[in-house]
Parts: structure tokens; C-alpha cells; sequence
């Protein structure tokens, strides 16, 4: 019995690796007191990049599953591994550099961040939906912890509260759906689920579910869509996103704004792929993902009108970049209306992208706010003159987040376009049309930040240079225009994570 | 690795169209306060280019071949699910126009000396703007000509917006919305015929055109190439721009600096009637043949429309800004036409509108640099003080006009004897009716001239210094290419005439 329960042990390493390092932070907190601060920020960071070295190591052969087959490990499961270790990085860099965080008694902050990163792990490598509510609860709980770190300021308990209650309710709605997809197979395993794999025990396929009680499952895809619709924040359940993006500590919002929203849609794709899209699949099923396809459109189509058209209205940068957040989730959805294996692959470049050009959003607004002490366009008059360097990096993230060439941004809006005109012979044109135009709309909010940092202007700004930052940011602004010009790495490595997903193990 | 670096027939087009990105990289480098040094990289980042179009004009280029010359094609992505090639080449319809570009670019760099707050990030965007626009007249695929298309927007804003007049965030944003909006379209359309045919090619894409190949499902009734029709037309459309997608323009042009109304005038406009004839009309002939009488008629509208509005303006600037309007329709007209004279017409009728808008917009911007107002019914008498600034003006304001043996003449005519000879005679009505569109800019232009020019002498006015070599130096080259075209138009029409033949066949496969 013993070696069944190490069989492919090591194959959780990564996630080991960050256990360990989330303990080590929070003890060495205790020993360093506020010595500590910028010491284990890059012990978090090692321990990302450790994680990450033993991801990419194992790329392509640590295929398999371990602990009775609950733990799935793919590369489609690595590929938002890796990219949540890269997105923590540099969220634990912002903290290191955000001017208005506190130094004493960080270690709780990486310790949670760390934590969240873990949820995230198990959440998007697995097959087995009890797993995946178990992850996405450690992650969410972390998150809360985290909207709230400020618990002095009245904004971030605020948020802290809202989340809490938001993502309870959610959580709840969407166990209830897992629970009624378990009373109609007898299964948690999602392969089990779909007939392509078999289950132990009185199981059957969803597709005898879809012909003997279409409503039932109808009402459990709304339930368990509605709990993934929380954490990737689309309408109708976005309404916490600005609240809690704007309360939090910005670091923290990019962290939602960024990874968990990353993780959202990692185990959001695994779910559909597994359940709808693989080749195996029985013709009941994949017809009715199709159905699920239509849906996912109406929930784009409204997350990314109504979250553009209220970023116009907001005068909070941060505020702003939340509604922003919600769009661009609309977006990733256009990818997902085809259901196939384009669709996927397309969301993820996106979502490459999307790390790319928010990372580098949130990144300016921290540096800005830390300069300035206000999050309002008006406070960034003149900076354009006094930290130039910083506001062309800006630019380029706007640009890119807008989706205009020469930067990543727009070869992420070509792809999701791409793949959404050849779903069913062009059916969902008028969504990309949609999705485009939602970029016009977007064009005039981002532009508004670059207005008030070049076109107005502001005697006596100036800027206490932060070097590390600083080249952080262009770091990353030069990313968003080298990944267009040579986007080669990009895609080979997106298409290379879409392999066994649909292949089946 | 070499030879893509050295200068060759087949790298000459990429040397155009980044040697201005290589100067705006150096001048970033220099620090903001040695301005004469940035003042001469950005002269010479514009110079270079217009030496070598120069010598691919009269050298490398050779008239009366079919097909594309010095074409450079090199891989750029080929993972994953697009293929996109870096293909760069040149034909008679678009060589004029990236000489335009060249000399215009060039001449704006002496124009920008009466900036206000210039700065070093001022010469940077400029140049940075004329990479993009050669690139789009360069570019032989579609992604890459959409690329460059786009990125020639956020210098725009930006010289606008931080430079221009007290209305200069509304007009800046609402020219890079209105663009943004018509390119989506063409995104749209462009990822459409992507998945379609497989291939950004643009030579490729009309070789599709030609042979009715495209095959794309019909939507709400529309079938697959009117949608793409229509979606790249709108695209151009803005751009040109035509009525009713023309209110953009004078609000771009009266806030713009004068350099930047120059290069707006002369060269970004034409790279709305150049997409026609390269990235719409060739491509979906057949939808194009069905709704070209809606697009005579539209041209037909800016025509009258765009003079009749001129006629009513009391700012100079807002005038030539409307007079553009009404000259590109022309180009639209002539198109639409489906006649090798009409078609002829416009492709010269672009290149002239670049020259002697630009010169219209140099000279209002002299008078301005000296008023620090345009407000026509304000001046009077100017000729007094400024003899030859008079003389000048008038000559480059008749070139407007079109008077006979300047070269707008013959590209007007050309366009409406195309457009009469057309196989629709319902193009013959719309020639008359944009006759009228001609009187009204004889009535506009005369009249301005009138209440500038002469009159009793305004006392304001009296002390105006008469125009400076310098300005001199920007205009007369525009100027003198307005009389030479109007009296030897074969030096622009030997270029283009293989190339118009050759567009004419992909159009109508039958004649």
C-alpha cells in the first residue's frame, strides 16, 4: 500500500517546493522581524523560480497523475503553473517596490501570496472537480486574507468583507452544480464524466445524462459556469471586481487581476475541454458544448460591452484598470465560443498577453501612486515631462491592452478573433465584431491616462527615481513589442501545452 | 545575414521605411537640450529617403513592367495558425506616393520651426510617423501593411495632442477613434479572408479576387465578399476621407500644427484612396463592380458637399481642410469609374492633392505664424506687406483651384472624362452634378484669396514681415511640382500607366 501512495510523488515537486518556501517566509519573519523585508521578497521569488526551473525541467515528460489519479500533471496543467510562477514573481516584486507598503511583518504577505499560488496549482492540475473546488477555495481564501491586508484602511476591510461574501455565495452555487452533475454519473473524475475514461463503480457518461434529463444538466453547466464566472470575474458575476480591485492593496489587485483570474480560466478550459472537446467524446456530448458555446458568447458578449462602457466613467485609474480586467475576461471568452482546440489555444495567447500588458498597467499605477499618493487621472499631469521613461512604457501597455500594433496585445486580439470567425461557419462574427468594437470604446479610456501623463500639463511634478522598478517596467514594456515582432516562442509554446489535453492520457 | 543589411535593389524599400525609425532611435539618445543636433539627425533621417526614392524613381524602377519591383520578402511568423511574411514591394500606383511621402516628410522638418514647446520628442514621433506611412505604401502583405497601418496612429495622437491648438485633446482623440474604428473593420475582414484562403499575400489575396475564389459563408443575406467589401471600404473610407465619415478631418486639421496638417493633408489621406486600389477594389472585384455606383455617388457628395461647406468657413485652416474633403472626391469618382482614364486620373489626382493641399496648408500657416489667428473676415490688404507671400499663395491656391496647366486640372479632368466614358451612364449625371462642385471651388478659393489678400489694408497688419527663406525653401518644391505636372503630367502618368492597365484587368476579368 505504501508505494501505490508515492507512486509519481515526485511529480508534485513544484508544489512542494512552494509549501515549503510559503513555511520558510513565515518563519523567517519571526527571526528577521522587519530586517526581514526585502530579504524575503527574494526568498519568495527564488522559491517561485525553483518551482518554476522544476516545472520547465519536466516540461514535456512529467506527464501523469499521482495521489489515485486525482492530481493531473500535463503540460496544459504546467503551462498555468509556469505562468502563475511568473505572474507571483513580479507580484512579489511590486510589493517589494511599492513605496506605500509597510516593512514590518511582510512575511505574511508572501506567505499568502504563496499560498494562493498552491490552490492555484492543484485547481488547474486536475481532472477531479472535488480537487479543483478544494484549490480554488485554498486560493480564494488566501485572497481574501490578502484584499484585506490593509486592515487599518476602511477601503481594504471593505474589500476584504465584499469578496468574503461574494465568494462564498459562489462557491456555494457552484459545489451545488458539481453536486448535481455527481448525482447524474456517480463521478467526480471529469474524463469519467465525458466517456473517455473509465470510472470505478456505478458511473455513466453525461451523455445518457444530456438525453434522460437535459434540464438538470442545463442547471448544473449554469451553476458550476456562474462559479468560474465569479473568479474570472464576468458578467453577471463581476459586481465584486471593482469594489475589491480598488480596496485592495494594488500589488494584491494585480495578483486578482492577473493570476487568480489566470487560474479561473485555467481550470475554466480544463473543464470544458476535458468534459466537451475531446475527440473521444460521445456526439451527445459534444453537441451540447456547442450549446455551452452559445452561452459562453451571451456572457461574453455582455462582460465586455458593459465592462468597457463603465471603465469610461470611472476617474480611478485603478478603478479604471478593474473594469478593464472584467472587459478583457469578455474577451477570452470570444476564444472559447469555437469549443475546439483553436479556441483554447487562442484564449491562452491571450492570456500570455494579458499577463504581458496588465503586469506592466499595474506596475506604472503602483509606481505613479507610490510617487503621488493619489490613484485619480488628474494626478498624473505632467508625469509624461518629469519620469518619461516610465510614461513611454506606459504607452506601450496601453497600446497593447487597447490591441494595437506593434505590440503582443493585438496579436492576442487577432488570435481570439481568429479563432472565433471559423467557429461554425462564421456564426459568431458579430461577437468579434462586437469584441472590436469594444476596443474602440477601450481605446478612449486608455488613451485618457495618456492624456493627463503628456497632454496636460503640471508645474513642479517630479519623481524620486526607483531603479529597480523602473527597469522592471521597461523590461516588460520591451516584452510587449518583442513578443509581436518575433512571436514565434509565444506560440510554439501555447501550442505545445494544448497537446494532451485533447489527446486524452 | 549580410546582404539583407546592405543597401541592394532588393533591401532599398526596408532601408526607406526605417531609416526615419533608425534617427528617431538616435535622437533619443541625444540629450533634450542640444536641439540643432536633433534638428539634423531629424533632417537627415528624412533626407536619406527621399535621396533613395529619388533613385528608384529615375533608376532602379522600371516603367512599363507588370507586376512589383524591388520586392523583398523574408519569413516573419510562421508558427502556430497565421503565416505572415515580411514582403515589401513597389508598383507605378504606389512609387509616386512613397516619393510623396519622402518629400513631404522631409519638407516638415524645416516647416516645424515655428512649433511652439518643440521638443526632442516632437522630432522623434514625426519620424516615427513617417516610418509608418511608407511602410503602409510598401507593404505587399496585408499583415504587415495593417501593422503599419496602426502604428503611424499613436505618433498622430500624440503630435496633435501635445502640440496643436487649444482644441487639440478632442481632435486628437477623435481622430484616433474614428481610425480605430474604420481598421477593425478591415481587421475583421482581413482575419476573415485569412481563414478563408490562407494567405496574407496581398499579390496572392487579388490573384484570389480575380478568380472569384473566395468561398466564405453567406451572412444575413450578404454574401462573403460584399461584407468584406464593405468592411475594408469603411476602413479607407474614414481615411480618405469621404462623406459621411469626414468629420474628423477638420477638426485633425485646424488643431494640428502646420507640418503635421501638411503630412495629414498630403500623405494620410492618400493612404486611404491607395488601400482602395490595393487592399480592397483588386481584392473583391466582383463586390466592388456591384456597389461602385454607391461609391461614385458618395465621391460625387464630397465633391459638392466638401466645397459647398468650404464656402461657408470663416477659420482659413477649417476651409482647405473642407477642400480636401471635396478633392478626394474626385479620387473617389475616378475610381469608381471603372475606366483606365478614371483610374489614371485618380492615382494622379492623389499625388497632386498631395502636393498642393500641402502647399495650401504651408501657406495658411505662414499668415497664421505671423496673426497668430485665422479668422478670414479679420484680414485684408496682406498683399501690401507681403508681396510675395501673395504671389506665392495665389499660385498655390489656383493649383488648388485647378486651373488649367496647373497639374489639379488634369487630374480632375482626367477623372471626369473616366468617369463620363464609364460603361454605367449613370456616372454621366454625376459628372454634371460634380461640376457644380467645381464652380463652388472657383467661388470658395477666389473668395478667400479676396478677403485675405486684398482690400483695404488692415493697420494690424502692416508691419508683417513678407515670407522668409525658409518657408520659401518648404513650399517652392510643391509649388514647382504643381506646374510641372500640370504641363508634363507623363512624368507621373509613364509610371503608373502598366501599373493602372494591370489594375484594370484584376477589376474587369472580362475587358
Amino acid at each position: 500500500m505504501q508505494d501505490i501512495h508515492l507512486t509519481g510523488f515526485g511529480l508534485l515537486s513544484p508544489e512542494l517546493v512552494l509549501g515549503a518556501v510559503s513555511l520558510l517566509v513565515l518563519i523567517m519573519d519571526l527571526v528577521w522581524k522587519e530586517r526581514g523585508s526585502s530579504r524575503l521578497g527574494w526568498i519568495s521569488i527564488a522559491g517561485l523560480a525553483l518551482s518554476s526551473f522544476l516545472l520547465i525541467l519536466a516540461f514535456d515528460d512529467s506527464v501523469g497523475d499521482t495521489a489515485f489519479g486525482i492530481v493531473v500533471v500535463d503540460k496544459f496543467g504546467n503551462f498555468f503553473k509556469l505562468f502563475t510562477c511568473g505572474a507571483l514573481a513580479v507580484v512579489v516584486a511590486f510589493v517589494m517596490g511599492d513605496q506605500r507598503e509597510r516593512k514590518d511583518r511582510i512575511g505574511e504577505y508572501y506567505f499568502l501570496l504563496l499560498g494562493a499560488a498552491m490552490g492555484i496549482f492543484f485547481m488547474v492540475g486536475t481532472n477531479n472537480l472535488l480537487l479543483l473546488v478544494l484549490g480554488l477555495e485554498l486560493l480564494s481564501l488566501a485572497s481574501y486574507a490578502l484584499a484585506g491586508f490593509h486592515k487599518g484602511e476602511k477601503r481594504s476591510a471593505e474589500a476584504a468583507m465584499k469578496y468574503i461574501v461574494f465568494g462564498g455565495f459562489s462557491a456555494g452555487v457552484m459545489v451545488y452544480g458539481i453536486s448535481l452533475l455527481y448525482g447524474l454519473t456517480g463521478t467526480l473524475d471529469l474524463q469519467v464524466m465525458a466517456g473517455t475514461a473509465e470510472g470505478a463503480g456505478l458511473t455513466r457518461s453525461l451523455a445518457d445524462a444530456v438525453t434522460t434529463s437535459p434540464s438538470t444538466v442545463a442547471l448544473a453547466m449554469v451553476m458550476i459556469l456562474g462559479g468560474f464566472a465569479f473568479k474570472i470575474s464576468v458578467a453577471p458575476f463581476h459586481f465584486w471586481a471593482p469594489d475589491v480591485y480598488e480596496g485592495s492593496p494594488t500589488p494584491v489587485t494585480t495578483f486578482l487581476a492577473v493570476a487568480s483570474k489566470a487560474a479561473g480560466f485555467g481550470a475554466l478550459l480544463r473543464f470544458l475541454a476535458v468534459l466537451f472537446m475531446s475527440p473521444d467524446v460521445a456526439a451527445a456530448v459534444g453537441a451540447y458544448g456547442l450549446q455551452v458555446g452559445s452561452l459562453i458568447a451571451i456572457l461574453a458578449a455582455v462582460t465586455m460591452t458593459l465592462g468597457n462602457l463603465a471603465a469610461v466613467r470611472q476617474e480611478s485609474v485603478k478603478r479604471m484598470l478593474a473594469y478593464s480586467s472584467i472587459a478583457h475576461a469578455g474577451y477570452v471568452l470570444v476564444a472559447l465560443v469555437a469549443m475546439n482546440g483553436d479556441g483554447l489555444e487562442a484564449a491562452m495567447l491571450y492570456l500570455v498577453a494579458y499577463y504581458l500588458m496588465n503586469l506592466g498597467a499595474f506596475g506604472v499605477l503602483i509606481y505613479f501612486h507610490g510617487q503621488t499618493g493619489k490613484e485619480t487621472y488628474d494626478s498624473l499631469n505632467g508625469l509624461g515631462r518629469a519620469a518619461p521613461l516610465i510614461s513611454v512604457s506606459a504607452v506601450v501597455f496601453l497600446i497593447s491592452l487597447t490591441g494595437l500594433p506593434p505590440t503582443v496585445g493585438f496579436f492576442g486580439k487577432l488570435a481570439v478573433a481568429r479563432a472565433a470567425l471559423a467557429a461554425q461557419e462564421g456564426a459568431y462574427a458579430w461577437l468579434v465584431l462586437l469584441m472590436l468594437l469594444n476596443s474602440v470604446i477601450s481605446l478612449y479610456y486608455y488613451m485618457r491616462v495618456a492624456k493627463h501623463l503628456f497632454l496636460k500639463d503640471c508645474e513642479g511634478q517630479t519623481v524620486r527615481p526607483q531603479p529597480a522598478m523602473a527597469t522592471l517596467l521597461v523590461i516588460f514594456a520591451a516584452l510587449n513589442v518583442i513578443f509581436l515582432l518575433y512571436a514565434e516562442p509565444l506560440v510554439n509554446w501555447t501550442s505545445a501545452s494544448m497537446d494532451l489535453l485533447l489527446i486524452g492520457p | 545575414m549580410d546582404s539583407l543589411l546592405t543597401l541592394s535593389e532588393s533591401t532599398i524599400l526596408t532601408w526607406i521605411t526605417f531609416i526615419p525609425l533608425i534617427g528617431m532611435a538616435a535622437i533619443l539618445c541625444v540629450p533634450r537640450q542640444n536641439m540643432s543636433l536633433i534638428k539634423g539627425i531629424a533632417g537627415l533621417a528624412t533626407f536619406i529617403p527621399l535621396v533613395l526614392a529619388t533613385m528608384v524613381y529615375f533608376g532602379d524602377f522600371q516603367k512599363g513592367v507588370n507586376g512589383y519591383q524591388l520586392v523583398q520578402s523574408l519569413p516573419w511568423i510562421t508558427a502556430g495558425q497565421f503565416q505572415v511574411n515580411y514582403t515589401v514591394g513597389i508598383d507605378g500606383l504606389s512609387l509616386p506616393l512613397v516619393w510623396l511621402t519622402t518629400l513631404l516628410m522631409f519638407i516638415a522638418i524645416p516647416a516645424s520651426e515655428t512649433v511652439p514647446r518643440l521638443s526632442k520628442a516632437y522630432y522623434a514621433l514625426l519620424l516615427m510617423l513617417g516610418c509608418g506611412i511608407t511602410g503602409v505604401f510598401v507593404s505587399l502583405d496585408y499583415f504587415l501593411f495593417y501593422v503599419f497601418w496602426e502604428v503611424m496612429l499613436l505618433p498622430m495622437y500624440f503630435l496633435i495632442g501635445i502640440w496643436g491648438g487649444p482644441k487639440r485633446e478632442y481632435a486628437a482623440i477623435k481622430f484616433f477613434l474614428y481610425t480605430l474604428a474604420g481598421s477593425v473593420l478591415m481587421l475583421i475582414a482581413l482575419v476573415a479572408m485569412y481563414l478563408d484562403q490562407g494567405t496574407f499575400s496581398i499579390p496572392e489575396m487579388m490573384a484570389i479576387g480575380k478568380a472569384g475564389a473566395w468561398t466564405g459563408p453567406e451572412l444575413l443575406g450578404m454574401s462573403f465578399t460584399t461584407w468584406a467589401f464593405w468592411f475594408l471600404f469603411i476602413a479607407f473610407a474614414i481615411k480618405i476621407p469621404c462623406f459621411p465619415f469626414h468629420t474628423w478631418l477638420p477638426d485633425a486639421h485646424v488643431q494640428a500644427p502646420t507640418p503635421i496638417s501638411v503630412i495629414l493633408a498630403g500623405i494620410l489621406l492618400k493612404l486611404g484612396g491607395y488601400g482602395l486600389i490595393r487592399g480592397c477594389f483588386p481584392i473583391v472585384p466582383d463586390a466592388f463592380r456591384e456597389n461602385a455606383y454607391i461609391l461614385g455617388v458618395l465621391g460625387v457628395i464630397s465633391i459638392v458637399y466638401g466645397a459647398y461647406v468650404a464656402l461657408g468657413q470663416t477659420d482659413f485652416k477649417r476651409m482647405v481642410a473642407y477642400s480636401s474633403v471635396s478633392h478626394m472626391g474626385f479620387v473617389l469618382l475616378g475610381m469608381a469609374a471603372l475606366t483606365e482614364w478614371g483610374m489614371n486620373g485618380a492615382a494622379l489626382q492623389m499625388f497632386n492633392h498631395g502636393t498642393s493641399s500641402a502647399a495650401c496648408f504651408l501657406i495658411v500657416g505662414v499668415i497664421y505664424d505671423r496673426a497668430h489667428h485665422r479668422d478670414l473676415n479679420a484680414f485684408g490688404g496682406v498683399a501690401q506687406p507681403m508681396p510675395r507671400y501673395w504671389a506665392l499663395a495665389t499660385f498655390g491656391f489656383f493649383a488648388s483651384l485647378g486651373l488649367p496647366g496647373m497639374a489639379g486640372f488634369v487630374s480632375e479632368a482626367m477623372t471626369l472624362v473616366g468617369a463620363f466614358q464609364s460603361a454605367d451612364t449613370r456616372f454621366q449625371i454625376l459628372v454634371l452634378i460634380s461640376c457644380l462642385g467645381i464652380v463652388l471651388t472657383a467661388a470658395y478659393i477666389l473668395w478667400a484669396l479676396q478677403r485675405v489678400f486684398l482690400g483695404p489694408l488692415n493697420e494690424k497688419y502692416k508691419d508683417f514681415p513678407d515670407i522668409n527663406g525658409r518657408e520659401v525653401f518648404s513650399l517652392a518644391p510643391l509649388l514647382f511640382l504643381c506646374l510641372v505636372l500640370g504641363i508634363f503630367p507623363f512624368y507621373l502618368l509613364d509610371w503608373m500607366d502598366t501599373s493602372v492597365i494591370e489594375l484594370m484587368s484584376l477589376l474587369n476579368p472580362g475587358s
